[in-house]
């Protein structure tokens, strides 16, 4: 009954949709997989109406429709359940519930509350939450939240004709075990009233739960598995693409560090927050990843090695110096470059140009009595655009027109041209095409032969195993377990996971 | 032709367009004597706008311009008789004080620019009432004229408040475009996340943002009671709506990053031309602040990065 034929999204440099065919049939439920950046979340706009696509056609029981937004998506059935949850903390569960359509409980303008929380009373009773109504969202559980906000989506049954279509993005992903049975459990008995999109990154509950997966790769839908037809592995290898291989991380180019040459030292570091006791050290030359689930505290300690995060006990020391006061003006003096994890954000200024861009963390390198030496300034950039085959027509380009990967480029010819020699990689591939993700792991093994300390928090399990020299797990701020990466005796997915969870 | 590549040269076409209509309509305003009179009168305004420019172009605000200006006249008349020329000195560097105390509440106790310059305003407005008693103070015309006649002098048909303009506009784009303090402002203004993980200090930066600010509000202050031979504590108010507006029609948006101190001498002959075009059509004075309110509600519409702005409260 819902249909997606041939749609099409297209972004500045990317092509996030190729042609993806898709549907859903009455109370299905469809998973959705893919790995990062393999166009799922653009997929799931589309789908409620926050992108519209540029080719091809969305079909609801076979009329062609176009939505504008995502309430006129709503008006069809289509609802989504937020991953980064939308409900607003400091209102009650019934003014959440019907946020924006108030207005069947206005009498004179003034809200009839009862009859308000006696409706949300009834949506309620659909997810089986028994609470009252009136309770501010801020005290409720994140498992609570979550039922609110799947009923908040319910509630379109009785506002629109026709059939639900809801979106669930990630709605496991911080859930506890017993959490998500319940969970799916509910959403099984829903589909009496409601077809259901299933996004996650864990692939057993995808397989658990949905009756027919999309397999997305590249933009594109790469297969479609009916229930119990393939194995986990299987749909792993449509998902990656190939088999992952040691050519893929340029395992082949893995070189023994410099063990002599310490760079950083960690002992007994403990961060405001969650992060405590981390010990630590990187050599000359080694890729040391931090593994770990998201808020496990990997980019907290990559922080606190940068100077943003001040460590509250224990000592820090960069090439032997101590470092507990750092700051990151004082980090990049001591060599150490930051790629951070939102490029777009503080990886690169928009609206300054490339050399601009490149020597903005050099510019007393560049400058004598603070006039800049703009001229060199633009030789640099020529010659690291070269070297790092970055596509830009000249230096003067605004670097946000690039494209994804080269802005990363530039990102890292920032720090590289500036002689870094320890770097701080916070998801460097993270949205970047396949092509642009080997430049990058190529840049990784590049700087490690030139002797470069690299700290790596990696996209995926797979990127850092391939990557690295040494891999550190950490969870709920501490550190489980460190192994030993070398060529030919590298752990396992299993093995990291087994401490990760 | 789209509307993104047109932007930047709005302000130019919108100053030969308005150049243009008023030409046409009053066949004595192209005449060179009243162009650089008219250019002359408006040079407080404009050293103003320009000090306005810095604060605005790394996204923040200086609505202290205009009570700093007013201080500064008052101090200036007070110490005249005592300081001589060095009163120069001594008004600059109130008004670099000031600035640097808007730029530390800015950015230490992260109070934001719009209420931190406010209240910094409140300060300078209580200054300028304490010292100059509520009253209207005369400068001592023989010494005025001794100490900084040359200001207001000419230099064959040219008013030297021009020349003191365009040394002053120099000044600032040499400081924009070539210097590191100029990058590292664009930086902050452009993408100030970006900035600070690149490991730029920016509470430093933004505080001399604050301060260039103050000085150059200062500055025109000073000339202001140069030129009036006096000063009193209310005596510049209606400066800061016109200098704010310089500000923005030149093409240096509130999200700040683009446009700078070139767009602003653009800007601020724009104002001009309104200024002298509503005394032609004889709108009275008490009107001109409407309309100046109107046009700078154009003017941050059509500017604004609404990318950079999720919502406006």
């Amino acid at each position: 009954m819902y249909e997606l034929k041939k749609v099409d999204k297209k972004f500045p440099g990317v092509h996030a949709l190729k042609a993806v065919d898709f549907h859903v049939n009455r109370g299905e439920i469809v998973g959705l997989v893919g790995e990062n950046g393999a166009g799922k979340s653009t997929l799931m706009k589309v789908i409620y109406g926050a992108y519209q696509p540029d080719g091809g056609q969305i079909m609801i029981d076979g009329k062609a429709v176009r939505f504008g937004n995502p309430r006129a998506a709503m008006e069809y059935g289509i609802g989504m359940v937020f991953q980064e949850q939308s409900l607003i903390a400091n209102l009650t569960i019934m003014e959440n519930i019907f946020l924006g359509y108030e207005a069947q409980f206005v009498r004179f303008g003034v809200i009839n509350w009862k009859a308000m929380a006696e409706a949300a009373k009834k949506q309620l009773a659909k997810v089986k939450l028994d609470i009252d109504p009136a309770t501010t969202t801020a005290d409720l559980s994140f498992a609570q939240r979550q039922l609110v906000e799947l009923a908040k989506v319910l509630t379109l049954e009785e506002r629109v004709q026709g059939n639900l279509v809801i979106l669930l993005d990630e709605p496991t992903s911080v859930l506890a075990k017993e959490e998500v049975q319940l969970l799916f459990k509910l959403v099984r008995e829903l589909t009496t009233r409601a077809s259901f999109i299933f996004v996650s990154h864990r692939m057993d509950e995808v397989m658990e739960l949905s009756d027919r997966i999309y397999v997305m790769k590249d933009g594109a839908v790469v297969d479609v598995v009916e229930r119990g037809q393939k194995t986990v592995e299987q749909i792993q290898h449509k998902m990656v693409g190939r088999n992952v291989d040691k050519e893929y991380y340029r395992e082949q180019r893995q070189v023994p560090y410099d063990a002599g040459k310490e760079l950083v030292r960690l002992e007994n570091v403990d961060l405001v927050g969650r992060v405590k006791n981390i010990n630590l050290t990187l050599h000359a030359g080694e890729v040391l990843c931090l593994v770990g689930t998201e808020g496990s505290g990997r980019e907290a300690i990559l922080r606190a090695m940068y100077g943003m995060r001040t460590p509250a006990s224990g000592n820090l020391s960069i090439k032997g110096q101590p470092a507990n006061t750092m700051t990151p003006r004082s980090a990049v003096e001591r060599g150490i470059g930051y790629v951070p994890r939102e490029r777009k954000v503080e990886g690169i200024v928009a609206g300054m140009n490339v050399y601009e861009n490149m020597t903005l963390s050099q510019l007393g390198r560049h400058s004598s009595a603070g006039v800049l030496r703009i001229a060199g300034e633009r030789a640099l950039a020529k010659e690291w655009i070269a070297k790092l085959s970055i596509k830009a027509s000249s230096e003067m380009v605004d670097c946000g027109n690039l494209s994804g990967g080269n802005q990363q480029k530039v990102v890292l010819a920032k720090w590289r041209s500036g002689g870094s020699d320890i770097m701080l990689l916070d998801h460097p591939t993270r949205g970047l095409d396949i092509g642009a993700k080997e430049d990058v792991y190529d840049m990784i093994r590049d700087m490690s032969d030139a002797g470069v300390g690299i700290v790596l928090v990696a996209d995926t399990l797979e990127e850092a195993i391939g990557l690295s020299h040494t891999i550190i797990v950490v969870k709920d701020g501490a550190i489980q377990k460190q192994f030993d990466c070398a060529v030919g005796a590298k752990p396992s997915l299993l093995d990291l996971l087994h401490y990760m969870i | 032709m789209d509307f993104q590549r047109f932007k930047p040269h709005l302000p130019w076409i919108t100053l030969v367009v308005l150049v243009a209509a008023v030409g046409i309509v009053d066949d004595t305003f192209l005449r060179p004597a009243n162009l650089l009179s008219l250019a002359g009168d408006i040079v407080p305004l404009f050293i103003m706008a320009l000090g306005l420019t810095f604060a605005i172009y790394i996204g923040g605000i200086d609505l202290s311009a205009q009570s700093m200006a007013n201080l500064i006249t008052v101090v200036a008349s007070v110490y005249l008789a005592s300081l001589g020329a060095w009163v120069a000195l001594l008004c600059l560097f109130v008004g670099f004080g000031f600035g640097m105390l808007s730029g530390y509440v800015t950015t230490r106790l992260l109070v934001p620019s719009f209420i931190s310059t406010l209240a910094v305003g409140g300060l300078a407005f209580s200054l300028a009432q304490y010292l100059s008693g509520q009253r209207a103070l005369n400068m001592d015309a023989v010494q005025r004229d001794a100490v900084f006649g040359w200001m207001i002098g000419k230099t064959g048909m040219v008013p030297n408040e021009l020349l003191i303009a365009a040394g002053l506009l120099a000044i600032t784009l040499f400081i924009e475009r070539r210097t590191t303090l100029g990058r590292a402002l664009k930086a902050v203004g452009a993408g100030e996340p970006a900035a600070a993980a690149s490991g730029i200090n920016v509470a430093r930066y933004k505080i001399l943002a604050f301060a260039i600010s103050g000085t150059l509000a200062s500055a025109a202050g000073l000339l202001f009671a140069v030129k009036l031979s006096g000063g009193a504590p209310t005596i510049a108010n209606g400066f800061l709506l016109p200098a704010i507006v310089a500000v923005l029609v030149g093409g240096t948006p509130l999200t700040g990053g683009v446009g700078g101190v070139l767009n602003t001498a653009i800007g601020t002959m724009i104002v001009a031309v309104i200024r002298s075009s509503m005394l032609y059509f004889n709108i009275q004075a008490t009107q001109q602040q409407m309309v100046f309110g109107l046009v700078l509600i154009v003017a941050i519409a059509l500017t604004i990065d609404r990318a950079k702005l999720r919502t406006v409260k």
